[in-house]
């Protein structure tokens, strides 16, 4: 037998490892209609209680896993579709995703919090055999497979024929697959669709479940990072099977492993292929089928019916606004403006001066999404990803030409539109999760190959970035930096308000709501949305080199991973993806929300270590490390602010005082025309 | 749509215009500086009158920051603990020129946020000096820098080092602030271990490049000396991958007996599990995994296999003066011992000894210049030596602690009782040309 032969079937274990992941993304998505990206955090949940009670707890092994999978599984899958999922039955796949990323960010805090933040070293395995007496089979062939694998591959092959029967040949199945269409048309048949979703959202959290605890042995200690990482390898094959088809997310996890281990064994190790192409295999792999998959194209998402029966969006603030609530928040906003400089130029020490200038530049970087999701209606968690092309561009041009830092942070933001653009162009033929999961793979194979080379990057030490010189003022004093820092944001601002309200935010306004209806009207859809996704990443790339000049380098690894996107994009729409000023509160949030509440925290360990008693002991477990995960979950927990108000906190408040005062202003005209009749 | 573009456009255009008039700043974002102290007294054993911030009559105030919260549950906060025992032996003891040490500020920087707590520590804290930095990120190297701040720390990344010409002269890593372009260790374990062919494994990335690189030089230089040759190596591994299953069957063919991991510690294990599985016996030499799991849960998977370390292992008989201390403050104060505390404490230990070498009218740099005057510092044995000379852009010295997992245990390995590294010079002709310290 061949060398790639065997390369190709030492790759099946690892398959089956993508392929119990796609078939569970699959199974979800064809169940609720959610492509769920929270399934990797699910998947910990159930894997961090196995842990606990067999590790820590010391119980039998059964117990522990009925209890991890088949308990706690479909009761968190329960509780997040009555919380969370219920309400968006019927919204787009875009804000489901959105709700789903919220939910990734949110779960495994959460579950820190019980668990604790220390490491949770060599999970235990879901079968009798202990490591140190391993299943192997067969034994001394150059084919082994250990418990873990054998049990993975099984696992897998049962998960699949299982579900592609039920969902071909079961009522369950059908009204499954019904409710995700339409809930309105199946209850129409004296079905209970809410009943039948939920029970989809067990389904799918058992096999979360399962695939949590299975896998986590092939980990040295627990991490929700890891699982996370797994899944989006595994959406290659997810997409390979159009997300609806379980036998082939099966095959396409398979054949993922097998051409991955073939690569390993075949390409020379120090080729420039070998490290380019490897570590970026399944993220070139999913790019590559969202672009070429034929029939991916042409999949729209997928509206209700009978959605007509629906009351209309809210129409936003401006509808419900008089001219005089107008007036008033703009005053409002000025002299909140006047305030914050005034704040940050004489009051605010140094270090929160300086959480806030990085809160009002990542609130430039969040204006980008408010440009592609606000106004283009695309999800893209490609920004941090922008963002990096602005910093490391302005810091090559710096550091190697010697050029003006402005001149080099503008070079930076032209090359980070003209990225932009450029990805547009394939892209935007693909719509709602294809998009978004297009944009999460270039933002992937762009960590993944090119961040490590040194002439886009600079290597292992990055790059430093000066501030610069304005005439008689030089920004490295952090002062007239947060005043220039401000002056950028406004403008940025001034330039999405101006395409907002211009024919450019109408046009996206249109295609967003119906793309057939506007091209009919001579709307043109490509080169409007190729606008929004340039002027957007032109926006992040101007961001990244304001947050380098800051942090005097353009450092990837600190502000622009990919997962970062993921948040920032869950708290933009949290706030509100439409609103201007919802992304620069967005920014002073990301980073102020963490500081304000370790001071908060720190509160009751104080008090412990001064006062005894009952309450003293309860305040004493409260730790103020646990800041940084909270406000993470509070982040993520606005996804359930998001799933009853998707134009977001701000937009909802605005909405609801324009409303207040528009009617105050009616009573008192109707009062004063009883007055005069 | 055109006219607001067209008006987006000019805005912008004349903006360029008025940055290609702008040049940039050569300084780094400044800091305010602190509080002085009032003057006491005169000679070495009182209170002489110094003006520098954190410093009262009674105490000199350090803060530190650590990766708290992390995602890889890491224990970088026992770096606190480390830095307090130290601080607790010497208050014990009547403290510094009449002062007590105090860690006044222990900073969380989430991964994320080093360079906004560092910058608390010197705007908000008072601090004289920064230690520990127990960070996965440096980011906030070059504020410390301009600072001139005594800063020492956890050396895992590459910002802490400098060049002959820039040496960032107050930064101090519990290692000294490099790392060596070339690793004796490798050919000389596989000397000891009379394995010949070597299998070179690391992830994709720039920072593995450091790892990978020495690992080459080493064979390149001393390779045939100790008939040790490169006999696979593939240096692009995808991050976070749980199957080798294919490297370890070429490394098989390849004849592999001796494997350098330039993996963290899930990458050791996902080798570990692979080689067992496919029972190719060859000796894993690991930089990474000086790990107390790796002999509580993993010890069957690292049977016979080593690590090194840049302090003394907790394992080295007799333990030295250094080591005695640190293991006694720890139990005392009730604190885990682990990597991180032990780098807390070399920290503590390497400022101690600048403010000894500053004398009583001590400044900050009269602090770094004299930790800078010292060619042997090693923490009364706990660390390497360090030649702070040159150790801010030079390694003119390899040394390490090195230990065999050995049932469910580390036992040292390759050095003499009370001499726990084997150090060699930079220069050294052989391999053999080592020394015990």
């Amino acid at each position: 037998m061949s060398d790639v032969l065997q390369y190709a079937v030492q790759g099946i274990p690892t398959g089956c490892v993508f392929a119990l992941l796609a078939v569970g993304l699959v199974l979800t998505y064809k169940a609720s209609g959610v492509f769920n990206l929270a399934f990797a955090a699910q998947a910990y949940v159930s894997a961090a209680v196995f842990y606990v009670v067999r590790k820590e707890y010391s119980w039998p092994l059964i117990p522990a896993a009925v209890l991890a999978v088949g308990i706690v599984g479909p009761l968190l899958g329960l509780l997040l579709y009555r919380v969370l999922f219920r309400h968006l039955r019927t919204a787009n796949s875009s804000a489901k995703l959105i709700a789903s990323l919220g939910l990734l960010v949110a779960l495994p805090e959460i579950v820190k919090l019980f668990f604790g933040t220390g490491s949770k070293s060599n999970p235990p395995p879901l079968w009798w055999v202990d490591r140190s007496d391993q299943w192997l089979w067969p034994e001394g062939s150059r084919f082994v497979l250990d418990a873990a694998q054998i049990a993975t591959i099984t696992t897998a092959v049962v998960m699949m024929v299982g579900l592609t029967v039920m969902f071909r040949y079961t009522a369950l199945g059908l009204r499954m697959r019904a409710v995700v269409e339409s809930p309105r048309m199946v209850e129409l048949n004296n079905v209970n669709a809410s009943r039948v979703a939920g029970g989809a959202w067990v389904l799918s959290s058992i096999l979360a479940g399962l695939a949590g605890v299975l896998l986590a042995p092939l980990f040295a200690a627990l991490n929700s990072l890891d699982f996370f990482t797994l899944l989006v390898a595994a959406l290659a094959a997810a997409v390979f099977a159009r997300l609806v088809s379980i036998p082939l997310a099966f095959l396409g996890g398979v054949l993922l492993g097998m051409f991955q281990a073939v690569l390993a064994g075949t390409l020379p190790t120090d080729s420039i292929l070998s490290t380019g192409l490897r570590p970026s295999l399944p993220f070139a792999v999913l790019f590559l089928l969202l672009l070429l998959r034929p029939g991916l194209a042409k999949v729209r998402d997928v509206t209700d019916p009978l959605a007509g029966v629906d009351p209309p969006p809210s129409l936003g603030t401006s509808y419900h606004a008089t001219p005089g609530f107008t007036r008033a928040v703009r005053v409002l906003l000025v002299g909140l403006t006047l305030v914050g400089l005034y704040l940050g130029w004489s009051v605010l020490s140094p270090f929160w001066l300086g959480l806030v200038t990085t809160g009002v530049v990542l609130g430039v970087i969040l204006l980008s999404i408010t440009v592609m999701t606000g106004l283009g209606g695309m999800v893209s968690l490609c920004q941090p990803t922008f963002a990096a092309i602005g910093a490391f561009t302005t810091a090559q041009l710096v550091t190697h030409f010697g050029m003006s830092v402005l001149v080099a942070a503008f070079a930076g933001t032209l090359l980070a539109g003209l990225v932009g653009a450029a990805l547009a162009l394939p892209v935007m033929r693909l719509d709602g999760v294809y998009l978004t999961l297009a944009t999460l793979a270039f933002a992937l194979m762009f960590q993944s190959v090119l961040v490590p080379l040194s002439w886009v990057s600079g290597g292992v030490v990055p790059l430093a970035v000066p501030r610069p010189v304005i005439g008689p003022v030089d920004l490295s004093e952090n002062r007239s930096f947060f005043v220039f820092v401000v002056l950028c944001a406004l403008v940025v601002a001034g330039i999405v308000t101006a395409v907002k309200r211009g024919r450019a935010g109408l046009f996206l306004d249109a295609l967003r709501t119906s793309e057939a209806a506007s091209t009919s009207l001579g709307v043109d859809a490509r080169r409007s949305r190729v606008t929004a996704f340039g002027l957007s990443a032109a926006i992040a790339g101007f961001g990244g080199s304001l947050l380098a000049m800051y942090f005097a380098a353009a450092n990837f690894d600190q502000s622009y991973q990919f997962f970062v996107g993921l948040v920032w994009v869950v708290l933009v729409a949290t706030m509100g993806a439409r609103s201007v000023p919802a992304a620069l509160v967005a920014g002073i949030v990301y980073f102020l929300m963490p500081e304000l509440l370790s001071r908060l925290f720190e509160q009751p360990t104080t008090y412990a270590a001064n006062h005894s008693g009952v309450l003293a002991d309860i305040l004493g477990h409260i730790e103020p490390s646990w800041a940084a995960g909270f406000s993470f979950i509070l982040f993520g927990l606005g996804a359930i602010a998001y799933s009853k108000h998707p134009e977001g906190v701000i937009e909802t408040q605005g909405v609801r005082l324009a409303s207040f005062f528009a009617r105050r202003r009616e009573t008192t005209t109707a009062e004063a025309a009883v007055v005069e009749a | 749509m055109r006219r607001n573009l067209t008006t987006a456009v000019v805005v912008v255009f004349v903006a360029l215009l008025g940055m290609s008039a702008c040049s940039n700043s050569d300084k780094v974002a400044t800091t305010d500086g602190g509080k002085s102290a009032t003057a006491k007294g005169s000679n070495s054993s009182e209170n002489v009158a110094v003006d520098q911030p954190g410093v009262t009559d009674t105490k000199i105030r350090v803060g530190g920051v650590a990766s708290v919260t992390n995602p890889l549950g890491a224990p970088a906060a026992s770096a606190f603990d480390g830095v307090q025992a130290y601080f607790n032996m010497v208050n014990d003891a009547g403290g510094i020129y009449g002062r007590k040490l105090v860690l006044a500020s222990k900073r969380d920087d989430k991964l994320a946020a080093n360079d906004a707590q560092t910058q608390a520590l010197l705007e908000e804290d008072n601090v004289f000096a920064v230690l520990p930095v127990a960070t996965y990120l440096f980011t906030a190297a070059p504020k410390l820098v301009a600072a001139g701040i005594p800063t020492f720390g956890w050396n895992i990344s590459s910002e802490w080092g400098g060049t002959n010409e820039e040496p960032r002269a107050n930064l101090f890593g519990h290692s000294g602030s490099t790392q060596s372009d070339v690793l004796p260790i490798l050919p000389y374990t596989a000397m000891e271990t009379k394995t010949h062919t070597l299998g070179l494994l690391s992830y994709n990335g720039g920072a593995t490049k450091i790892c990978t690189d020495a690992a080459t030089n080493a064979v390149d230089r001393y390779g045939k000396e100790a008939e040790l040759k490169l006999g696979f190596a593939d240096a692009a591994i995808p991050y976070g991958t749980t199957d080798l299953a294919v490297q370890v069957t070429r490394m098989k063919q390849a004849g592999v007996d001796i494997v350098y991991p330039c993996m963290d510690f899930q990458g050791a294990v996902t080798l570990a599990k692979e080689l067992k599985k496919q029972q190719l016996e060859a000796v894993l030499l690991m930089p990474n995994s000086y790990n107390p799991a790796l002999t509580t849960d993993f010890s069957d998977l690292f049977q016979g296999d080593y690590a090194f370390t840049f302090f003394a292992p907790f394992e080295t008989t007799p333990k030295g003066k250094g080591q005695k201390e640190f293991e006694s403050q720890m139990e005392k104060a009730g604190y885990e011992v682990n990597e991180n505390s032990v780098v807390g404490w070399i920290n503590a230990a390497q400022f101690f000894a600048g403010l000894e070498a500053a004398g009583p009218e001590f400044t900050q740099q009269k602090v770094v210049d004299g930790i800078n005057k010292m060619t042997d510092f090693n923490a009364d044995g706990l660390s390497i030596p360090i030649d702070w000379t040159v150790r801010h852009y030079s390694t003119p010295e390899f040394c390490a602690g090195v230990t065999k997992v050995d049932g469910d245990k580390f036992v040292p390995a390759f050095t003499e009782k009370g001499k726990p590294f084997i150090c060699w010079k930079s220069d050294a002709e052989s391999v053999k040309d080592f020394t015990n310290k």
